[in-house]
């Protein structure tokens, strides 16, 4: 009994101080003295704490289906295994170059639209997002790989040439290997770095910040499951940098968000922003260090601004690209399809967006599927109008801190 | 190839310029340049007797073909090749003419795309079963292809002319020959029809005018195809490393500095109104000097001039053969390639803001 008072008196002096100087700074900064590391490198008793394997497995996965895709003699069941990384009998399979892949149990599908906060109660959405992926991968080979020797025009795929290179499209001007590949920038990375492991829910599941707080470490691991929980969103956009604790100068090494990040970066009205977000990832990632968590989800937040912005920006700059490409004359669409068919991706993965400090998307699957409805109707790119691609342009710069001139170029 | 406008602010700057400008009592007395004017003369100087020219070296290559397929002998073979050569020299004056039915059907794609595929053109001939219209037949036809079929299937031209008589080779050069003469005429045909009237009376200064779009079809031939195809790729400029394979013609392995000579000489003759047949007319150095003595600013044309008086020293100590130049002494490369490139600033920039023409074109961003 006599420790419980004790106890009690400590609790309510410990309380009551905190009110008091709570009271005399009404700003308190929780963490004065904590400062990002120059590097995102993270060591316990000299040993890196920091791994995001399976976001470098599943960026390859993807760069290796991107390019299967590519490729008439894919088979639609290669494809579907690289995508799902089992048969479609849910046997092992070995469609990678990789063997590391093949050996992975990890696959790109199991990802797709499936952050916690987004999709655990929402599997309906995921499922057709899901299936999306699988009817482009599908359409490529039953639609446009016996199309090879055809010229594309309105309503048949085929080949178009873009400049003096060759494209390969369905019967709406579509690259489907471009809707996978930028429609798994959102739907995969995107998804799965600001909705799910940047989420506190992910981050605190279970005793994550007890085990944090008291430096305990995942079994066999070197690091605590919530700093852990914070690399693997920092692989999905760094995962395949040659040196990942200084990834900045080697930007654009793969196909995927690194690589739009890289592009979105060079445009001058949006300099700076790579350095923003790798900052608010060390910043946050030290946090965890020191146990501070309110300065994490800062962090979390300027990320997730950010890395949607890179999607905004892209979806805008491709879609304006390709209007502008669209031929007064003559018949030189090609060029503007392969832009489309970037935008179409980037478009498709805005529904993967997140706003800071909301739980919402910058914008619903209603709206975004309005967006792709507008761009495939009728004979799709063949007939889709300046003034309607001015029009998706301005409802997406809208949502966002940045005009349709600034993305356009 | 994506196109697309820029210059919003430029045309912005123009405007400011205009209007102070408009103090002064000079600009409203002048005549503005007469575009039309300058229109009739690249019609009528430059470009349909380009296609003529071209048109009729294609005739002769006909039927040096013919000759050959009917008699295939390593003499007649010499008559094809040379007749060959004369096409591709010939085709160095109209390449950057990509506007009208040139432009609609992607006649530079279908003509000098290289180096060229020769596993494609290889299976084409295996196969006898192609289809040249397909964009991904770009590079296995055209004179490059040509180049492959007569220099480079073998190193003895008894042993060419062998190959050359088997069925699927002698239908493949055949094919690829008819279509070159098909394609030339069509656009020869489009401009003595009715496209040299519309082409001389679209003769305003917007975006799709032809003054505008023929101006930016110049430029853009002078930066991909001279400037950066015919010596930048091949001296790797774009690359890790030198491509010394890239070079125009490198089968016949002695034309690539003469076809690059004409290319040149073409660019120049065009800018300074120097036509076909001795006859000159207004072209863009006189638009330049007229806009340089209405306005008190620069003389660019000269500096254009002059520039590429410079670029023509570096080029003249070049070898005949690319090739050899990349592999054997790159650095003399590289600098005809910086003296091409100066221009290049000149002619974006400072020519195409002096006449008031926005540049329809960027490079694309390669993904």
């Amino acid at each position: 009994m006599k420790d419980w008072k004790i106890l009690f008196i400590l609790v309510f002096a410990v309380i009551g101080f905190q009110a008091c100087s709570d009271d005399d700074d009404p700003t308190p900064d929780p963490s004065p003295s904590l400062e990002a590391p120059g590097t995102y490198n993270f060591e316990r008793n000299g040993q890196s704490t920091v791994s995001f394997s399976g976001q470098t497995t599943r960026i390859k996965m993807a760069s290796e289906l991107i390019n299967a895709m590519k490729k008439f003699d894919s088979s639609s069941e290669l494809l579907l295994e690289m995508y799902v990384n089992e048969s479609a009998s849910g046997g092992d399979v070995a469609p990678f170059s990789e063997s590391d892949l093949n050996s992975s149990t990890k696959s790109i599908r199991s990802k797709v639209a499936a952050s916690k906060d987004f999709f655990s109660a929402n599997a309906a959405e995921s499922s057709q997002i899901k299936a999306d992926f699988e009817s482009w991968i599908n359409a490529q080979v039953s639609e446009v790989f016996p199309n090879e020797n055809v010229l594309a025009e309105p309503g048949v795929a085929g080949q178009i040439a873009d400049g003096s290179s060759v494209r390969y499209v369905n019967a709406k001007g579509l690259e489907y290997n471009q809707a996978v590949n930028k429609g798994l920038i959102g739907a995969l990375m995107v998804d799965q770095m600001v909705n799910n492991y940047l989420s506190p829910a992910v981050l605190d599941d279970g005793n994550n910040v007890a085990e944090n707080d008291d430096g305990i470490l995942a079994e066999d691991k070197s690091y605590t499951t919530m700093e852990h929980k914070w690399d693997e969103a920092y692989g999905y956009l760094f995962g395949t940098s040659t040196n990942a604790a200084n990834p900045l100068p080697t930007l654009g090494e793969d196909a995927f968000l690194n690589k739009y990040l890289q592009r979105v970066n060079g445009d001058p009205d949006f300099e700076g922003i790579a350095q923003d977000i790798f900052d608010a990832f060390k910043l946050g990632r030290a946090a965890i260090v020191a146990g501070d968590y309110q300065l994490r989800d800062e962090q979390a937040e300027i990320v997730r601004g950010l890395v949607s912005k890179v999607i905004g920006v892209r979806a805008v700059y491709y879609l304006q690209q390709g209007k502008n490409g669209l031929p007064d004359s003559g018949n030189d669409y090609g060029g503007a399809f392969h832009d489309l068919s970037e935008g179409f991706g980037f478009v498709y993965s805005l529904r993967f967006t997140r706003q800071p400090e909301s739980s919402s998307s910058y914008f619903s699957k209603a709206e975004v599927d309005g967006f792709i409805q507008q761009l495939t109707e009728g004979n799709g790119f063949w007939d889709v109008t300046p003034a309607t691609l001015d029009q998706i342009s301005e409802a997406i710069a809208s949502k966002f801190d940045f005009s349709l001139s600034q993305a356009a170029e | 190839m994506t196109r697309y406008i820029t210059g919003i602010l430029f045309i912005a700057s123009l405007f400011i310029f205009s209007c102070s400008d408009s103090d002064g009592p000079e600009i409203q007395e002048n005549e503005p340049f007469d575009r039309s004017q300058m229109l009739s003369s690249w019609a009528d100087h430059f470009i349909i007797p380009g296609f003529e020219s071209y048109a009729g070296e294609l005739d002769e290559l006909v039927s040096a073909k013919d000759a050959f397929i009917a008699n295939p002998d390593v003499v007649s073979l010499n008559s094809l090749k040379s007749a060959w050569l004369d096409a591709y020299k010939s085709w160095q004056k109209v390449s950057m003419f990509d506007i009208g039915k040139a432009e609609e059907i992607g006649l530079r794609n279908f003509t000098n795309i290289y180096p060229a595929d020769t596993d494609l053109i290889n299976e084409n001939i295996t196969s006898g079963n192609f289809n040249l219209a397909l964009p991904s037949n770009f590079d296995a036809q055209g004179f490059p292809a040509l180049d492959y079929l007569l220099y480079g299937l073998s190193p003895d031209d008894s042993e060419i002319v062998t190959m050359l008589s088997q069925t699927n080779h002698a239908q493949y050069l055949d094919a690829l020959i008819e279509r070159l003469r098909t394609l030339g005429n069509e656009i020869l045909n489009d401009w003595k029809g009715n496209y040299r009237d519309q082409f001389i009376q679209n003769d305003g200064s917007s975006a799709t005018a032809s003054v505008d779009k023929l101006v930016n079809d110049f430029l853009f031939y002078y930066e991909k195809y001279l400037r950066a195809g015919k010596i930048g790729i091949p001296a790797g400029v774009f690359s890790g490393g030198p491509i010394s394979n890239s070079v125009e013609a490198p089968y016949s392995g002695i034309f690539s500095k003469d076809l690059f000579n004409i290319a040149f000489q073409s660019v120049q003759d065009f800018f300074n109104g120097r036509g076909y047949n001795g006859i000159s007319g207004n072209s863009l150095d006189d638009y330049l000097k007229f806009t340089s003595n209405v306005n008190g600013t620069r003389d660019i044309a000269s500096e254009i001039q002059s520039q590429w008086k410079s670029a023509e020293a570096k080029i003249e100590v070049l070898l005949p053969n690319f090739r050899d130049q990349v592999e054997q002494d790159n650095i003399k490369m590289l600098e005809a390639y910086d003296e091409l490139q100066k221009a290049v600033v000149l002619l974006k920039v400072e020519m195409m803001q002096a006449l008031n023409i926005r540049v329809d074109f960027v490079d694309a961003d390669g993904d």
